[in-house]
């Protein structure tokens, strides 16, 4: 009961694997990406954790062009917001899509971003 | 609860400079004690901000640094670290102080130095501010965050990249009066649309710069207000946060914390938007001071770029804001920016800006955020 129900670590060890995983609160049903320890609309720690497709569409996006010193050489590149079909939002890469097709609404796919022992979390065409 | 009131500010040019962030905070500083009146040994305590002196610099416990560069050693010092909002964050805790009856002198102020690191340094140093696993990871910079916040007002709301173009002409209009201001030159808005991508859609001229800088004021108690002349009475500040990460906000148009803390502020002066005649808000980007004034009250919401459009917001507009140029043609030396802001709005309403003075200002706000819109300050200030 007291020990976290997803760390980080965990979300990303079923990142690596492809799978996405979500916490809903078990008192309200609000849904959310994990860690959190209270739900933050009903303050209640009911979680449940819970699979998500993956499968989404573009909130809002960007095309850095001015990277961070450790991004530099990936430089351009996109980066959004994409609204999950179950309702939450998750931030990521944008892969193997055109740069310039980019727009909300358009339909993504997570993909987990693996280099050596670090995933991020990216998007792919749906 | 005592009333509190700025009566000294002091602030470094903006721009690049060869000295440390310390020695430009105690120049800042000597220049606030002396508009006030009081010597050194007056200063009660010193709340300060810096960010990223630890990278910049190779600088950690900045606070007492600078106290000792400036002279006061052994004054009680705490320094803040609020991303952009530092300083500002720095000034609530220092209203408090004296409004509790602590102290009745206390300085406040920060400082940042950058432009000694590469471009792509600090770009990567800005963006601790955002959140390590999710955020930078995926190489997101804080262009990248105002112009997913953009991209977002845009479709919401129609907002027009030409529309963010008139928010950097207007503030660097303002910055051309500014002798402080890092820019003091005038641009046009086709300069500002022709200007290359930093972040879809924000250019280069939506941008503020890396600044180097600092700034101070001076916080007393309403017993030793009264015995100045030029005092300006702190009316209320209050703070407000928000999700630290960008994918758990509701609503990118919008940045809530904004709104909390504007609401709290107005509550505490009895004031309303209605009621300011000048503000200093936090233009990091141009789409962060469109989003800003609907976030104030000052426009409605999604009608932010159409008041940048109409002038609405200029000098001679209804509602005058970055008078000093913002932090777009000011400059941003993000520990310094909330206590600059404050700086600006002071001298307006002593009625001491020169060319750019809004005449008649009696009520001044500033308004400061800090890293993904999850920290923001408003200040309310007025004069007698």
């Amino acid at each position: 009961m007291t020990e976290p129900l997803i760390t980080l670590k965990n979300f990303f060890e079923r990142a690596r694997d492809g799978a996405l995983t979500g916490v809903r609160c078990g008192k309200c049903g609000a849904l959310a990406i994990p860690p959190k320890e209270f739900c933050e609309s009903c303050h209640q720690r009911a979680w449940e954790p819970v699979a998500l497709s993956g499968q989404g569409t573009i909130a809002s996006y960007t095309i850095i062009r001015v990277a961070p010193a450790r991004h530099a050489a990936e430089a351009p590149y996109a980066v959004a917001v994409v609204k999950l079909k179950e309702g939450v939002s998750l931030l990521g890469r944008i892969v193997d899509m055109p740069l310039d097709k980019l727009q909300v609404g358009l339909p993504v796919k997570f993909r987990p971003l693996v280099s050596k022992d670090q995933t991020t979390v990216g998007f792919g065409p749906a | 609860m005592r009333r509190a009131a700025v009566i000294g500010v002091g602030v470094t040019k903006f721009g690049k400079h060869d000295r440390t962030s310390a020695e430009l905070f105690a120049e800042a500083a000597r220049d606030a004690l002396a508009d006030a009146e009081l010597p050194p040994s007056a200063v009660q305590a010193l709340y300060y901000g810096n960010v990223v002196g630890g990278e910049t610099e190779k600088q950690l416990h900045t606070g007492p640094q600078a106290a000792s560069v400036l002279g006061i050693p052994t004054v009680p010092t705490t320094r803040f670290e609020a991303a952009c909002a530092s300083s500002h964050a720095a000034f609530r805790h220092a209203v408090m102080e004296v409004a509790a009856g602590l102290s009745d002198v206390v300085l406040v102020g920060g400082a940042e130095r950058v432009l000694n690191v590469s471009t792509a340094e600090a770009t990567e140093y800005f963006a601790y501010a955002s959140d390590a696993v999710w955020e930078q990871s995926v190489g997101l910079t804080f262009p990248g965050v105002f112009a997913l916040i953009a991209r977002a007002h845009m479709t919401k709301h129609g907002t027009t990249e030409e529309q963010m173009a008139h928010v950097a002409v207007k503030n660097h209009r303002h910055g051309a009066l500014n002798p402080k201001a890092q820019f003091q030159k005038e641009i046009t808005l086709e300069e500002v649309l022709a200007s290359a991508y930093v972040a879809d859609p924000l250019k280069l001229y939506d941008c503020c710069p890396f600044t180097d800088g600092g700034a101070a004021v001076v916080l007393v108690s309403e017993e030793i207000a009264r015995r100045r002349r030029r005092a300006i009475w702190v009316l209320g500040s209050a703070a407000a946060s928000d999700s630290m990460l960008m994918h758990d906000k509701r609503d990118l148009a919008r940045v809530p914390a904004t709104e909390r803390a504007a609401a709290a502020a107005y509550r505490q002066a009895g004031l309303g938007p209605e009621n300011v005649d000048v503000v200093e808000l936090h233009d990091c980007f141009t789409i962060a001071e469109i989003v800003a004034t609907e976030g104030l009250g000052l426009f409605e919401p999604g009608s932010g770029g159409i008041a940048a459009e109409k002038g609405w917001t200029s000098l001679g507009g209804k509602v005058p804001v970055n008078t000093s140029g913002g932090l777009k043609a000011k400059g941003h030396p993000i520990g310094a920016t909330g206590a600059a802001q404050i700086v600006e709005v002071v001298t307006q309403l002593r009625g001491e800006a020169g060319p750019r003075q809004v005449e008649g200002a009696r009520i001044g706000l500033t308004h400061t955020l800090g890293g993904n819109t999850a920290t923001v300050l408003v200040s309310l200030f007025g004069r007698d």
